[in-house]
């Protein structure tokens, strides 16, 4: 037996679970539950260095489900929460006509270092902390944080980098968006700029 | 040219399941590679010039996107590689070594082997999809297989 045929005899043993959603329209539904939740990791990150104020309104409504007021697309949006198994919450919610989905998680570190697995409006409100980014159909770029939202298309430049600096509640906080080559918008927000503080060209809220 | 995504799904899921898993080493997440891979084809705008066009860039997405989980804060309660290993069948002994051996590898020598050893794909074109010089690729793939040689010993030849 060649070291080729050994190789995929092993690797044969991996399968999917079926578990995956192929209708189109079903695709079309989840993209935004996916292109949303790379957003939540890096917003959860966040959360557990600067720590969680509680300004997100929860009600619990009886067994695992609660509802949640949350910004989504610059708009206070009500939510209904769902633990999904895994220590984390998934957060349903209609836009646009249609229900899309959200989800995320993440652990608090304590100072003596024990874990505590955030609860959903911890969640929530690290996610609202965040700003998210969202290609239209049009091909317009948005940018949308707590109630803002902005169209940023124009501000990339020649290397598909976009600076800008965003205020809410008297903080400021800085965006490094990329338009990297599968036209998706990976960033990194800081409250401290990364660049010259020049380079960040300022989105006032509408 | 532009295939269904349920065309590509029959004929590629399990492919970018091994390949997000290889990178990951968690199937949930490999799962959701492969369907966020997925999504990211039915949405994009790209032109493709060919079926092998569109598997190398299937691949390469879905590489992109398990190095990422990899580095993003939120993990899940992972159900640990020996753990999910007592859930798959294989068909030898043997078999199950060389997997756990090659899932013991660095990612930088384990993805190059996947690429080489499960897709068939020459040196040339795995430089292509991970970016890599060729040089470079050559030089992944020897110590990879020296790796796997000195922990296998007779259970992997000794080729070149």
């Amino acid at each position: 037996m060649t070291n080729r045929e050994r190789y995929k005899q092993a690797f044969s043993a991996l399968h999917p679970s079926g578990r995956l959603s192929l209708e189109v329209e079903e695709m079309a539904h989840i993209q935004k539950k996916h292109k949303t939740n790379m957003a939540i990791a890096a917003a959860i990150a966040c959360a557990v260095i600067i720590g969680i104020p509680g300004t997100v309104y929860a009600a619990d409504i009886g067994g695992i489900q609660e509802k949640l007021s949350m910004w989504l697309y610059g708009e206070k949006t009500q939510v209904d929460v769902t633990e999904n198994g895994g220590g984390g919450y998934t957060f349903t919610y209609e836009h646009d006509g249609e229900t899309e989905q959200v989800s995320g998680g993440g652990i608090i570190i304590g100072e003596d270092g024990t874990e505590t697995w955030m609860d959903a409006g911890e969640v929530a409100e690290g996610m609202n902390q965040h700003a998210s980014i969202e290609e239209d159909e049009e091909g317009r770029v948005w940018v949308y944080y707590y109630d803002q939202k902005s169209d940023i298309t124009e501000l990339f430049d020649e290397n598909n980098l976009c600076l800008i600096s965003l205020s809410h509640d008297g903080k400021t906080v800085y965006l490094e968006i990329t338009r990297d080559e599968y036209d998706s918008y990976p960033f990194r927000q800081s409250s401290e700029p990364e660049y010259d503080r020049e380079l960040y060209t300022f989105v006032p809220a509408d | 040219m532009k295939q269904s995504v349920q065309e590509l799904a029959a004929l590629y899921q399990n492919n970018l399941f091994a390949v997000a898993f290889n990178v990951c080493k968690n199937a949930q997440d490999a799962e959701d590679i492969v369907q966020d891979t997925f999504i990211q084809y039915y949405t994009t705008k790209k032109e493709f010039d060919s079926e092998q066009h569109i598997r190398a860039w299937l691949i390469r997405v879905a590489i992109n996107k398990a190095k990422n989980v990899n580095q993003t804060f939120w993990k899940r309660n992972k159900l640990s590689l020996e753990d999910y290993m007592e859930t798959l069948t294989f068909e030898t002994p043997e078999s199950e070594n060389l997997f756990e051996t090659v899932m013991c590898l660095p990612e930088k020598y384990r993805i190059v082997i996947h690429l080489f050893y499960y897709e068939d794909y020459s040196v040339r074109e795995i430089a292509d999809i991970l970016k890599l010089g060729e040089s470079n690729v050559k030089i992944r793939l020897s110590r990879g297989r020296a790796l796997l040689r000195e922990t296998l010993k007779e259970e992997w030849n000794d080729d070149k």
